[in-house]
């Protein structure tokens, strides 16, 4: 096949493990202190396709994280799922950065480097806010195309099949460009031990916050409190008088007729 | 004119968001814009629904996507300064107004699920950490921007087609690279579950495929839809994507949703907080899912569901 | 002292964990009820490198220390302790002496393709009449020409089944004790006159295949001799001191699940009103539990230090699989009381560890011949 060899950004994010995550039973306030971070779920995809791509079609792929100190951990094990390099962007101040932020702190990163293709996920795995992407598109003045299931490339153009509300979108723009990809478009692999153990003759570029312009955070969060669903928890059995009783509940209740 | 605008790609999330939009602008004393994408008649009904300004967005090529409009509507906001600005959270939606917010440099919360006015501020709610958690944010930067999960607000209902409003249309749009080469409508597999009244909903408990007959049946029975949890869909491709509920899929909020085999994975559970009666059947009777459920049946969903479906078989024919 | 594992020795362990959640957890409960041999988990650990761990690149191995591998070993017996120890069987008892004892030409034929995975390793040292008393084995091997005649049976071979290269024990000189007159052979499968024999089925680990090996005017080049003639015990007693240290690490792993899974039943588990968690009946059984695990990690962790800075190892390795079979027994025991009648169903994952946890007692020594290498540490 035409090797096209395309250098390829893909874009991850230290997240809290929200399986470890407590409730304060009392305030109700969320407990994060002894939770672990992992590299978000939706990202591996992101990493994935990147890598493919840059197998199939010739090139490398560089990682690019934004974080706080503790998220150097990320690097080794996003490295050994197969990019060449990392590009570490971190500062104590970027613990708690919205999407806003962390689009400008990447694109200013990114602006020097150059690339084919920027592949994030569709979203974190800890805020979900879906931003990051297309923002960092906005900023890079590239095409953009979000919820993306399947990318081929063509040349210079990139095919992908997005998902909109009705169906399948299947569009293509031309390279450098930008995609968020759902978690359908691929199976992330697990890295082997050799690629463990390559990972950490990787090289990683730093840059500090003070490598660049401040940003100023939009948004004020004024308070995160566990969810709660009160609901009336009445449990029955399977016997058949209870089953019985569990249908006239739902007669009564209106919501069976 | 400033105030509260709203932009949906369709007519019916427009109608939702109009109901919320009216409700916010009148709590502040502003304008209610609208956008209409194309289409003037749309533009018309937004205003006997009570827009008060509606924007005209021009016609597309049939190669353009829909985010062709952004520079667009990241401009006529530039220029005009509205205090809040919505959108519908529809896949096309999401990106649209992330890109909309990062042409503003302003903050913007996604999939807002409560918004209320506080001190003057737009106070909203969105959920954290898979469901986990729910944050409570303001923006302070112009304008203050959401985007509203589809079905969040019911449809504004007050028509009243002797409104008289302002129509702006907009002129021609240039073209952006990305083209549409085709679009492939979702296959019709299964109805709308955001819309369902009832859901019975399978998860990981059901051990066959050839067991989704056993549910099927009883959301026929109780004149409802069949809907899964992410597995059944994602991983064992059981059943469309489009009928998994939880944090990535649908959010839904029938009047009676009943779980088969569902253990109550915050991802899955985030996805039906809404819903009004919440049953569960569930051999486990230590699985998570009973703590949010109204009522639940502790059994072998296998022994149960049949004999539901039998006596709600025999009551309907009473 | 310095206790803290490298980032690097985190990554791999979390790496295992990974593997595992993809490849070993969706058919642990399947292999263990059909006794399967999980060919496909061995296949995606030989494609994923794991097959060779500790041994050098050279050989196709990833060149990791000791400690690292048993890290890798004790984080696979947590999902499957079967699978563990068919690695670690593979690695330790197999591929071990030929690394340790073998000739350049040896380890390029024999180690490489074993470290790549493309063939698995087993080692046959037991005798029906010779366990723990290896000196009284029969199976004998007579020098004819350029090859050796070997006859006799091995019993309960791990890997047996399975395996394509043995290591095999027999007698060269029966006018010596057991101590110099056995010798070590690297066999493989398709050599003239070798056979697998009776297929065992097993209480625990029961994805692992184990069976009898049939050795009937067995023809091997003499060039498969490893290390000398006579030198057989020694490799035999070294090899295992290695595997013992395997094998804590899979008792470890075993006694690891049996925590998790009672730290999240008893949390979820309501009974009299409350999660039995809340009783002190079994906060001091989770208690103990977690304190035996750490203590046999320290054991256990400290003899794979030792071995790679080349320093003496036996005692060690003796106490580390001593206290951490012991221990994993006990507290898989105790996570199938803390789990009640549900514990004793099948398809209940302490159910599976409590029968895996027994074998760590007995192979590759008993708990008593532990005692005794101990023992004859400190008396000499």
């Amino acid at each position: 096949m035409f090797k096209i060899s395309l250098n390829i950004i893909a874009c991850f994010k230290w997240v809290v493990d929200h399986e470890d995550i407590k409730v304060n039973p009392e305030t109700n306030e969320l407990v994060l202190d002894r939770a672990g971070y992992r590299i978000s779920d939706y990202d591996r995809f992101a990493i994935e396709e990147a890598v493919a791509l840059s197998e199939q079609y010739g090139g490398s792929t560089t990682a690019v994280t934004v974080g706080f100190p503790a998220a150097k951990k990320s690097l080794k094990d996003a490295l050994a799922r197969g990019p060449e390099k990392a590009i570490f962007i971190n500062d104590p101040a970027f613990a708690n950065l919205e999407p806003s932020q962390t689009a400008a702190i990447l694109a200013q990163s990114i602006n020097n480097q150059e690339f084919d293709l920027i592949i994030c996920g569709e979203g974190s795995g800890d805020l979900y806010a879906q931003q990051v992407g297309p923002r960092l598109a906005e900023h890079l003045n590239i095409p953009c195309a979000s919820f993306v299931r399947k990318i081929t490339i063509e040349g210079r153009e990139l095919i992908a099949e997005r998902r909109v509300d009705e169906g399948i979108e299947i569009i293509s723009m031309p390279l450098p460009a930008l995609v968020t990809v759902l978690p359908e478009i691929n199976s992330p692999r697990v890295p082997g031990l050799k690629d463990t153990l390559a990972a950490s003759k990787k090289p990683v570029v730093e840059i500090t916050g003070s490598d660049l312009e401040e940003t100023v955070p939009c948004l004020e969060t004024v308070e995160i409190k566990a969810t709660t669903m009160e609901r009336n928890c009445e449990k029955f059995d399977a016997n058949e008088d209870d089953l019985k009783r569990f249908v006239e509940v739902l007669l009564r209740a209106g919501v069976i007729d | 004119m400033a105030g509260v605008w709203v932009f949906a790609e369709n007519y019916e999330h427009g109608l939702e968001l109009l109901q919320i939009g009216r409700s916010l602008a009148d709590k502040t004393g502003v304008e209610l814009t609208a956008f209409a994408c194309g289409d003037k008649e749309v533009g018309q009904q937004y205003i006997y629904y009570g827009a008060h300004q509606v924007f005209i967005l021009p016609p597309l090529a049939e190669d353009q996507p829909l985010e062709t409009y952004v520079p667009a509507i990241a401009e006529v906001a530039r220029q005009e300064d509205p205090d809040i600005f919505l959108f519908a959270a529809t896949l096309r939606g999401k990106e649209i107004a992330a890109r909309v917010a990062a042409r503003l440099n302003t903050g913007l919360c996604s999939e807002c699920i409560e918004l209320d006015i506080k001190d003057n501020k737009l106070e909203m709610k969105r959920v954290l950490y898979g469901g986990a958690a729910l944050q409570t944010i303001i923006c302070k930067t112009r304008p203050q921007m959401a985007t509203i999960p589809v079905h969040t607000f019911t449809s504004v209902t007050d028509l009243d087609n002797t409104r008289q409003g302002i129509i702006k249309e907009f002129d021609p749009i240039s073209s952006t690279p990305v083209k549409v080469r085709d679009r492939q409508p979702r296959a019709q597999e299964s109805g709308d579950i955001t819309r369902s009244r009832v859901l019975v909903c399978v998860g990981r408990g059901v051990e066959k495929e050839e067991d989704l007959k056993l549910a099927r049946e009883l959301a026929e029975i109780l004149g409802g839809d069949l809907a899964c949890t992410r597995p059944i869909a994602e991983e064992l491709h059981w059943m469309p994507q489009e009928t998994y509920i939880g944090l990535s899929g649908q959010t839904v909020k029938p009047e009676l949703y009943i779980g088969l085999g569902i253990s109550g994975q915050i991802q899955h559970t985030t996805g039906i907080r809404d819903s009004r009666i919440i049953c569960t059947i569930n051999k486990d009777e230590d699985a998570p899912i009973f703590k949010i459920s109204d009522y639940g049946i502790v059994g072998d969903l296998y022994k149960v569901v049949p004999f539901l479906s039998q006596e709600l078989a025999r009551l309907k024919k009473k | 002292m310095d206790f803290k594992l490298t980032e690097e020795q985190e990554l791999i362990r979390a790496n295992m964990r990974e593997f595992c959640e993809k490849y070993v957890d969706p058919v642990a409960v399947e292999i263990d009820e059909n006794s399967r041999y999980p060919a496909e988990i061995i296949a995606k650990l030989a494609e994923m490198d794991w097959m060779g761990m500790p041994y050098p690149q050279e050989y196709g191995g990833a060149g990791l220390n000791y400690l690292t591998y048993t890290m890798v070993i004790e984080e696979l017996s947590r999902s499957c302790a079967a699978t563990g120890f068919t690695l670690s069987c593979h690695i330790g008892l197999a591929s071990g002496p030929i690394y340790n004892f073998g000739n350049e030409e040896q380890k390029q034929k024999y180690l490489t393709p074993l470290c790549q995975g493309e063939h698995i390793g087993a080692f046959a040292l037991t005798e029906p009449g010779a366990g723990t008393d290896v000196g009284a084995g029969s199976t004998t091997a007579v020098l004819d020409g350029d090859e050796y005649i070997l006859n006799g049976t091995k019993t309960f071979t791990s890997n047996g089944p399975v395996a394509d290269t043995f290591v095999v024990f027999a007698i060269t000189d029966k006018t010596q004790s057991a101590a110099r007159g056995m010798s070590a052979f690297i066999v493989p499968k398709d050599a003239p006159g070798f056979k697998v024999g009776e297929h065992f089925y097993k209480m625990g680990i029961r994805a692992s295949q184990t069976s009898e090996i049939i050795l009937n005017d067995c023809r091997i080049p003499k060039e498969n001799l490893l290390g000398k003639e006579g030198q057989g015990f020694r490799i035999a007693m070294q090899t295992l001191d290695n595997g013992r240290i395997g094998v804590a690490a899979q008792a470890i792993g075993i006694a690891q699940a049996a925590l998790d899974e009672s730290i999240s039943y008893s949390k979820e588990r309501i009974q009299f009103g409350k999660p039995i968690s809340k009783n002190q009946a079994i906060q001091w059984m989770l208690a103990d539990m977690a304190t035996d695990i750490a203590a046999a990690r320290f054991l256990t962790y400290n003899a794979a230090y030792l071995k790679d800075q080349g320093l003496p190892y036996t005692k060690d390795a003796s106490m580390a699989k001593l206290f951490a079979a012991e221990m994993a027994s006990r507290h898989a025991s105790k996570a199938v009381q803390i789990h009640g009648g549900y514990g004793y169903i099948k398809g209940f994952k302490v159910e599976r560890l409590m029968r895996d946890a027994k074998i760590t007692e007995i192979y590759e020594g008993t708990s008593e011949a532990q005692r005794m290498v101990i023992a004859a540490n400190l008396l000499r």
